[in-house]
């Protein structure tokens, strides 16, 4: 299968190409299935590609599909390692789950074929970005899902607030893009090429520490602001204004992930750059107690839910930060299963709820939802981290790793443990809010279950979510192994291999968790005015975390305004004449024909005179500086 | 007495554009015929100087090959056919997309056609000249002609206004150029660029003072021509004014020519004081691409959008520039893209706002991707390739000049440059946001001209095709420099 490799990338793009064309024609719910079945044909073909490793006996490829750019080393080339076949695993598989869901959840939609032109785009984006072969193509796939997330943001862009957060998404993102192609380009400069094998070969012998702790810093400049961390995470709240599909899909499963994928691309590099390394830990375990805090206060389902995912990308960082790639990636992968399905559970609450997101005007959905409310249980408790649910593995391998580092890194320990029981705290939160308790709808909403189409998605995540964690035990290690020729020749960390360190450290954060759990359903089971009190009885802190500490207005402040004043400002010294230029021409050749008329302005000509003098004496004087000529 | 070497091979190819020129008015006289029959020979005109200039690029075995003819006023050399190649594309597409102008200028069109190809031989001899004296020459014609063509409609006041703007400007800066060729002169007692660099290599001056003043004002003569900050302020205005369907062509133009003569004179004649001019031209670089792109994001109207990006786009050719003569395959790679897509953007700007009018407000193409699903398409490819999105052959571009600077130790203009074409992003995904997400009022669907269509179809190919194969063109590029 791996000569069809190419098929991957391909499907889900001719999905989006036939589906731009012939989309509106085919019409719902054809289009959506079209592209559900690009999608799972990329799966497939993925799958097979990747048997022989799951055997144990595949080797690393390298597909060269066309000379893009040899001169530089860009080849259009496809990697197909472990860490790629396992990223297009989870990015197809949970993708179809994905597709096959928003054939449900779109219906009714005016522009529900443009919706999977987009999303089968998307795929086909991320896809380029995890199976590059160089850091050409994972650039090209970099800008192409940032491009595709804004569409997403935006699809409903006649509300204003989803406008503005396409907007918001796009602008934070350059900020890491720019660090990202800063970062792209020493890279050429220092190896001559962009090509994987070529850099990580040498690595060691191009590369001291300097150089590579600023490409290290570089990459995570634009890691952060894909994958949100801080202090670029404040797109992704608002990112929620996109289709629930949407955010479950890139907002959470896969896009936001390419952050923590590049960084364990790179480990090669960050091996060289114990700072850079270091620096990426602290603010991925910031971010997470950062985010986790946030969380505790939203009322918005999705909100919780955004803040929830910022926390767990910072685990992710921590871990890979840690040096403990395969712990990373795993936690990458079970996160990608519970958190899709707490999106998806959530869209099909909001489904039900005849579009509202407000959870204190929910309760008691249990009884109503039974299939969302058990696989929204599930995941809740995977991401909780309670044994044996999935993320229980992923995030104490993390932890694990962290403690064994030992320094600083107990430190980022000690502020893991933490998170993990705000996590308990704000999950059972939503939890009780939204199913359990009586119920607190608004006039005229009749929640109901939701279609096939979205049922089914939930329980096959479901049951990623519950089981997806035995891939990698400390008795079986199988995903440790799986990703062992990844990461030939470098250094991955290891958890603490002892059970009884295993059980001491497992039994912490099982502790934390069942405390946040415990003290979540206490609070929260009672009736509307003792939990209303009970916020309010915490005080200032609560209110800061529900206005999420109000960084949005801090950076209004810092940055926005202070940007505005300037761009207007340049526009008005150097541009008169942006908004209306044809009233002064008249008024211009008015002034030449002699009549007596003289408007206000008047010789621009000789303004743009006086800027070409200017610059020219500039010039001029510059060069006899330089050359000495005076 | 002397007699001049004469090689008519050198200059075939303009010979073939002037007969056109010549032709068109003769045929205009006599006959008064349908513009069709005048953009025919336009055509013919421009493919037999396409045809020449292949003839002469087999005829010149290797990129070092050069020949001086005509009293060493011109260089027969591939560097100069290689810029002949692009700028005959660019007047080729420029005439099929603002057709419907030259329509409609009836029994102007003759005129209009005709300066559109003396300027192409005025650019086209600021690209094969290697002798100051003929290089103002060729400045000149093309200038001129741009001027007029600036003005063609001369019923609107503001296509009036742009051509007297563009020529008081104008003139002003080849007045400057000339100066700086004079002080060059007063420098090195030479006029010829060869000369001028083995006086320098035979020389050590040590009162620089005047060949610095010359060199600062021909810079500054050329940076007027290729629209760099500070220099650029007349562009907006120009291409916001005169009509659509040639702005293109002028823009395209000039760049192409602009950059010709810089580089021919910059890396030709004075490759001996690259430390002196590199700086200079970095921080005009850096300036163009600073105020090109941040004045560009808060543009309205989608041709003062350009004119700023084609400000900001100077600064990234210049940052090749200053890499000095190892980037120049890459400049020219990145002319061949670019102008190219400048023309292609302004036939869609007039296909969609009119090709004879004046400004094209951003709200004209709301929705187009429903009135005409081929325009917004062939706009979009447009637009990411001047955003340098890869695959486009933008990216390749816009790499191949960031990495020759930065080589050349250029880190920090390098850093600016990216910065800039992060934000430059912005500024065309506005448009395309616009033209997709943006309901359609009552605007009619614009239909542009067969030529006009050909024209996308060749300009969004080429985008695509030289971003995933840039390979051959590349190649060709670099065969024609002897680095």
């Amino acid at each position: 299968m791996t000569d069809l490799l190419w098929l991957v990338i391909v499907l889900p793009l001719f999905g989006s190409v036939f589906l731009h064309f012939f989309g509106r024609r085919l019409g719902e719910p054809v289009a959506g299935w079209v592209a559900t079945l690009a999608m799972a044909g990329s799966f497939v073909v993925a799958f097979g590609a990747a048997l022989p490793f799951f055997r144990g006996t595949g080797e690393n490829l390298q597909v060269v599909l066309w000379e893009w750019m040899p001169a530089v080393g860009a080849t259009f080339e496809l990697t197909w390692d472990p860490l790629a076949a396992l990223m297009t695993l989870i990015v197809t598989g949970v993708g179809s789950l994905i597709h096959l869901y928003s054939i449900g959840y779109m219906s009714g939609d005016e522009r529900f074929s443009r919706f999977f032109v987009y999303l089968n785009l998307f795929a086909a984006s991320m896809l380029t970005l995890v199976l590059a072969g160089n850091y050409a193509m994972l650039f090209l796939g970099w800008e192409l899902v940032g491009l595709c997330s804004y569409l997403l943001i935006s699809f409903w862009f006649t509300k204003p607030s989803a406008a503005a957060a396409g907007k918001k998404a796009f602008v934070v993102n350059r900020i890491g893009d720019f660090g990202f192609m800063v970062g792209l380009m020493l890279i050429f400069t220092s190896f001559g090429t962009l090509s994987y094998a070529g850099i990580f070969e040498r690595a060691p012998e191009v590369l001291d520490t300097g150089v590579a702790t600023a490409i290290g810093l570089l990459l995570l400049v634009g890691a952060i602001g894909k994958s949100a961390q801080i202090p670029l995470y404040v797109w992704l709240p608002d990112a929620m204004e996109g289709p629930t599909p949407v955010s479950a899909l890139i907002h959470a499963a896969t896009m936001v992930t390419a952050g923590v994928y590049v960084v364990a691309r790179s480990a090669p590099i960050y091996q060289l750059a114990p700072f850079a390394a270091g620096t990426v830990a602290t603010i991925g375990a910031l971010t997470a107690l950062w985010a986790a805090s946030i969380a505790l206060a939203q009322n918005d389902i999705k909100k919780v839910l955004a803040y929830s995912t910022i926390s767990q990308l910072g685990y992710m960082f921590l871990g890979v930060g840690a040096a403990a790639y395969v712990a990373g990636v795993f936690h990458l992968m079970t996160h990608a299963f519970f958190k899709a399905l707490l999106f998806l559970g959530a869209g099909s609450v909001i489904h039900g709820m005849a579009d509202e997101q407000d959870m204190r005007k929910m309760g008691g959905l249990a009884r109503h939802m039974p299939i969302t409310a058990i696989t929204m249980g599930v995941a809740t408790l995977a991401i909780a981290g309670i044994p044996p649910f999935s993320g229980f593995w992923s995030k104490d391998e993390i932890l694990g790793v962290a403690f064994e580092a030992g320094g600083w890194f107990v430190v980022l320990w000690v502020v893991g443990v933490v998170t993990a029981m705000l996590t308990a705290f704000y999950m059972t939160r939503q939890f009780v809010m939204v199913f359990l308790g009586e119920p607190r709808w608004d006039e005229g909403v009749h929640p109901h279950e939701s279609p096939r189409t979205m049922t089914v998605p939930l329980l096959v995540l479901a049951l990623l979510a519950f089981g997806g964690g035995f891939v990698n035990t400390p008795w079986r290690t199988g995903l440790e192994h799986f990703l062992e020729p990844a990461f030939e020749g470098v250094a991955v960390a290891q958890p603490p291999k002892e059970l009884s360190t295993f059980f001491l450290l497992g039994g912490v954060s099982v502790v934390a968790g069942v405390l946040g759990i415990v003290a979540a359903y206490l609070a929260y089971r009672r009736p509307a005015e003792a939990w209303r009190r009970f916020q309010e009885s915490l005080g200032a802190p609560w209110r800061w975390w529900e206005q999420a500490y109000r960084v949005d207005d801090l950076y209004g402040a810092l940055v926005v305004a202070p940007g505005k004043a300037l761009a207007e400002r340049a526009a008005f010294s150097f541009d008169l004449r942006i908004v209306d230029g044809a009233v002064n021409g008249v008024a211009w050749v008015v002034r030449r024909v002699g009549t007596a008329l003289r408007p206000l302005q008047t010789g621009f000509v000789r303004n743009y005179g006086v800027v070409f003098v200017a610059g020219t004496v500039a010039v001029v004087a510059w060069l006899l500086v330089v050359g000495r000529g005076i | 007495m002397i007699f001049p070497d004469v090689s008519w091979a050198a200059i075939a190819p303009e010979i073939a554009l002037v007969a056109g020129a010549v032709a068109i008015l003769l045929v205009d006289v006599q006959w008064k015929p349908e513009p069709r029959v005048l953009g025919g020979i336009v055509a013919l005109s421009v493919v037999a100087a396409a045809v020449l200039s292949v003839g002469q690029w087999f005829r010149l075995d290797t990129p070092s090959d050069i020949t001086i003819p005509f009293g060493g006023m011109i260089a027969f050399d591939r560097v100069s056919v290689l810029a002949r190649f692009v700028l005959l594309a660019v007047t080729a597409m420029g005439v099929a997309g603002g057709w419907r102008l030259f329509e409609r200028l009836g029994r102007r069109a003759a005129e209009a056609l005709a300066l559109v190809l003396l300027a192409t031989v005025g650019f086209s001899f600021m690209a094969s000249s290697i002798h100051l004296v003929m290089i103002f020459l060729g400045l000149e014609v093309g200038s001129i002609s741009l001027y007029v063509l600036a003005g063609i409609t001369r019923e609107r006041p503001d296509s009036d206004e742009a051509a007297m703007k563009y020529f008081l400007l104008g003139s002003f800066a080849s007045a400057v150029f000339i100066y700086g060729v004079a002080l060059l002169f007063a420098g090195t007692g030479r006029l010829a660029l060869l000369g001028q660099r083995a006086f320098l290599d035979a020389n050590i001056v040590t009162r620089p003072a005047v060949l610095l003043i010359g060199m600062a004002l021909v810079i500054v003569g050329l940076g007027f021509k290729v629209s760099a900050a500070p220099f650029h302020t007349w562009a907006p205005d120009v291409y916001q004014g005169a009509p659509a369907g040639v702005v293109g062509f002028m823009a395209a133009g000039a760049k192409i020519g602009g950059f010709a003569a810089l580089t021919r004179i910059l890396f030709t004649g004075f490759p001996l004081m690259a430390d002196e001019w590199a700086s200079v031209v970095a921080i005009i670089s850096a300036l163009s691409m600073g105020i090109g792109v941040v004045l560009a994001l808060v543009q309205d109207d989608v041709r003062r959008m350009l004119a700023y990006s084609g400000v900001a786009h100077a600064g990234f050719i210049l940052t090749g520039v200053v890499a000095g003569a190892a980037a120049e395959p890459g400049i020219w790679f990145y002319l061949a893209a670019y102008t190219i897509q400048l023309v292609a953007g302004f036939a869609i700007v007039a296909a969609v706002t009119g090709s004879a009018a004046g400004r094209s407000g951003l709200d004209a193409f709301a929705g187009l991707a429903v009135r005409s699903p081929f325009l917004a398409a062939a706009f979009t490819v447009t637009l990411l390739g001047m955003a340098g999105i890869p695959l486009t052959s933008g990216f390749v571009a816009k790499f191949g000049v960031f990495v020759s600077a930065w080589q050349a130790g250029f880190s920090w203009l390098v850093i600016v440059a990216v910065l800039a074409s992060v934000v430059a992003f912005g500024v065309y995904l506005r448009v395309i946001v616009v033209m997709y997400m943006r309901e359609p009022g009552e605007a009619a669907s614009p239909t542009p001209s067969t030529a006009a269509r050909w024209m996308l179809v060749a300009a969004t190919v080429s985008t695509i095709l030289f971003g995933v194969l840039p390979q051959p063109l590349l190649d060709l590029a670099r065969n024609a420099f002897s680095v």
